[in-house]
């Protein structure tokens, strides 16, 4: 066993004198990508941060125990985690008011907070308005990358051409076809562990060596199976054999660190945007990374007509300084991109930069969540002790509705995410005290299993998000204000995963203790995405397929917000893909000199 | 070979489980007032924590229980770092105090003694009234219980104790191979068993 720990590269200073081939707003799994793509072709890349590069190994400490930290790892008491019902009850901006010390979105209020505390943003120098929205957002190099879920899946043409199947929205300008060579590009150079199925909407990944269902996942995998159903271990974005091109990342050790925390793995086996795409950019000497940089305008060239750089505010001094390039790419996540893009106005572009089809900010969706069942195997109560926690998720159970079926009362699918098995914090909610409580929980540890759906939410352009007029963050910048609800398609599917949940673990002979059937808030799934659409018609969309903007030649948008639908298959990997193709496509322009 | 932590605090555990049964009030109430003053609490709360996270979640002849992991200095060290400030941490501050006096008081209405120099017997039976609560908690000390039980699950479940020698957590630890079983190895999807 070796295990891979080399250093960070140094960056070096910004050249702001200078007009660098691309300016890259953001450094997670979108930036990162195009840092990689862009470096790789030859090209000289800024890439913007507004957030800080942290120490990310003493902030993750992946494998120290609960008991060796003072406050059980917990982040420190001055701290607050928005609660559920605190996103519903409270009035934006949530953080308003609060007498913490700083105000954190719900995952802070998972197990082990104190080791993502400086990877989450603070709400209250990050607020927002408009309606109830669980906004988890993080501000540093690699942003969400650092703490993600893993789950690493590819769309298919059930998505990418989903208005065909149904009549409902609009098809991406491109199929599975397009987009496939690059997520086999994705999968070789970042590593991903899963197990072939065969699916057709879920198409297999180059996988590496798969991770492994326990008892209870194999009973409920055999039960899903007579109802040509499928459950398929995590396809995480994990490498599990490890990458001989990448000396940041070690292969995965299973020990099972990304369970019991909001996320985060030291050894980096787990995909993240600094180690798998950043570091090994820097050593090409092509990239120079410029981080506490807070991008507020994308800027104009009036001649022109092009964009010209990045207006951004140093985080430390606060000065207003600008980076200048021969394109722009934004890739500062989903809302954030969006954000920039409106704030970007003009004379030329009086609703923000790229809006011709006033289209940005609109055709906001992502997955819905909240119903889901716990329950556990009769068999498994009592018996000796596993590892089941040792790996980098439990499983999937990939979409069945709407396939070849059609469902009356919604459209589109959903899949599930789950595991079963003993982890280092077992369940403690049973009642009662004592010798039989304590003896309930110890037998009850190995045996329990659950999963929950995650449900694709139907684009709407009355989906969107807007600036606020008045209100504004910590640097004076103009938030974002919310207008978004689910509608009945998503509550109507809501129904049916709460029941088809219970259904399935009935079947399989596991014993139910709760089922789940509300509807998280907004925002819940951290899947953002749609508010920049793709698509052939300028007038209805704000990028071409190569995710260029159809007004501005020179600006790309390369995160979730260009996604057209958003399938129920979790978008880290179809962002990635889809940014490598479209940087392909930009490099070639560059060295043609056309953008 | 040596003799494992595990093996020496199931010793531990069993010497400490013999006496506890039928403990005689005296002895109790003589190890209570053993113990000093926390950080936040005082003595005699302290001694009183101590004993109904005992009582929650006790040593058997499987492992330590709640005394033998701290869990009454853990809850005193975390109340002890609350800023009193923010009216959500003073409030469970509050409630703490409030909650041990609470039980104390239901006690003394049963027997006429308070929870500490109660009988086993009487402690026993005020534990249970409150938790056959648990589902719809209304008094004071009903409400404290659920919460007082959920500080104890916490601080045990991520103790030593509670990790290695209850739960035997096998994990975070560098592993060769995954466990479990390899999805190739099971029958083709779709096909009955």
């Amino acid at each position: 066993m070796t295990l891979l720990r080399a250093q960070a590269p140094t960056p070096k200073p910004a050249d702001l004198q200078r007009r660098y081939d691309a300016i890259v707003v953001g450094s997670g799994a979108a930036g990162g990508m195009a840092a990689h793509v862009l470096t790789s072709h030859g090209f000289d890349v800024l890439m913007l941060e507004a957030g800080k590069q942290l120490d990310i190994e003493a902030e993750l400490r992946s494998m120290e125990w609960p008991y060796d930290h003072p406050r059980r790892g917990e982040m420190p008491y001055s701290s607050h985690a928005l609660r559920l019902n605190e996103y519903t009850i409270r009035e934006l901006p949530y953080a308003k008011g609060m007498p913490w010390k700083s105000v954190h979105s719900y995952v802070q209020g998972w197990g082990g907070s104190d080791y993502s505390k400086n990877i989450v943003v603070d709400e209250k120098e990050h607020p927002y308005t408009g309606t109830s929205y669980a906004w988890v957002r993080a501000r540093c190099l690699g942003g969400k990358t650092n703490i993600w879920g893993r789950l690493a899946l590819r769309l298919s043409d059930y998505d990418f051409k989903a208005s065909s199947h149904d009549g409902y929205g609009d098809d991406w300008p491109i199929s599975y076809a397009d987009l496939a060579p690059y997520y086999d590009r994705v999968d070789m150079y970042l590593g991903i562990a899963g197990h072939p199925e065969g699916l057709p909407h879920l198409p297999d990944s180059r996988f590496q060596r798969s991770t492994r269902l326990n008892a209870a996942e194999v009973r409920l995998r055999q039960s899903l199976a007579r109802s040509n159903r499928v459950l398929t271990p995590y396809r995480a974005g994990v490498t599990t054999d490890g990458l001989k091109h990448n000396k940041y990342r070690s292969r995965c050790f299973g020990r099972g660190a990304c369970g019991r925390r909001a996320g985060g793995c030291d050894i980096h086996a787990a995909f993240d945007s600094p180690t798998g795409l950043i570091y090994p950019a820097l050593d090409t000497g092509r990239l120079t990374l410029r981080t506490g940089s807070i991008a507020r305008e994308v800027t104009l060239d009036p001649a022109t007509g092009r964009a010209s750089g990045v207006a951004f505010m140093d985080a430390q001094s606060g000065r207003s300084l600008e980076a200048r390039g021969r394109v722009v790419v934004l890739a500062a996540s989903t809302l954030e991109s969006t954000r920039l893009m409106l704030l970007s106005r003009s004379p030329r572009h009086p609703d923000g930069i790229g809006n011709s089809s006033g289209h940005v900010g609109h055709n906001f969706s992502e997955h819905v969540m909240g119903p889901g069942v716990s329950g556990f195997v009769k068999d498994l109560v009592g018996k000796p002790r596993t590892v089941d926690d040792g790996r980098p998720g439990g499983f999937y159970v990939p979409r069945f509705r709407n396939l070849k079926d059609r469902r009356p009362d919604f459209i589109r699918g959903y899949g599930f995410e789950g595991g079963s098995g003993a982890s280092m914090f077992p369940e403690t909610q049973a009642p009662g005290f004592g010798a039989e409580y304590k003896k309930g929980i110890r037998e009850m540890a190995g045996a329990t299993i659950g999963m929950g759906g995650f449900g694709e939410v139907l684009p709407r352009y009355e989906s969107a998000v807007f600036l606020d007029p008045q209100a504004v963050d910590k640097w004076g910048i103009p938030v974002l204000r919310f207008s978004f609800k689910f509608g009945d398609n998503e509550k109507k599917m809501c129904a049916d995963m709460a029941q088809t949940a219970r259904e399935m673990f009935e079947e399989a002979g596991i014993e139910v203790t709760s089922a789940r059937s509300e509807i998280r808030t907004e925002g819940w799934s951290i899947h953002e995405l749609g508010t920049a659409r793709m698509g052939a018609d300028p007038k209805t969309s704000v990028l071409n397929q190569f995710q260029q903007s159809h007004d501005v030649r020179n600006l790309f948008v390369v995160d979730g917000s260009s996604h057209v639908s958003a399938s129920c298959q979790n978008p880290t990997w179809t962002i990635m893909a889809l940014c490598w193709r479209s940087c392909d496509y930009l490099a070639d322009r560059l060295r043609k000199g056309e953008v | 070979m040596t003799v494992s932590r595990r093996d020496v605090l199931k010793l531990a555990a069993s010497a400490a489980a013999a006496p506890l049964l039928p403990r005689p009030v005296a002895a109790l109430a003589n190890a209570a007032a053993g113990l000093p003053a926390g950080r936040f609490f005082s003595a005699p709360e302290l001694a009183l924590l101590d004993e109904l996270t005992e009582l929650i979640i006790p040593a058997d002849e499987h492992s330590g229980g709640a005394r033998a992991a701290a869990v009454a200095g853990y809850i005193d060290s975390r109340l002890f770092e609350y800023d009193p400030e923010l009216p959500e941490r003073r409030a469970a501050r509050e409630r703490f105090k409030a909650g041990l006096a609470a039980i104390d008081a239901a006690s003394r209405e049963g027997s006429g003694q308070g929870f500490l120099s109660a009988s086993p017997e009487e402690r026993l039976r005020v534990l249970q009234a409150l938790a056959a609560a648990e589902p719809s908690p209304q008094t004071e000390a009903e409400r404290f219980f659920k919460e007082l039980k959920e500080w104890t699950a916490d601080g045990y479940y991520t103790s030593r104790i509670g990790i290695h020698d209850e739960m035997e957590y096998k994990g975070n630890s560098m592993l060769a191979e995954f466990a479990g079983t390899d999805p190739a190895s099971l029958p083709p999807r779709g096909e009955p068993r």
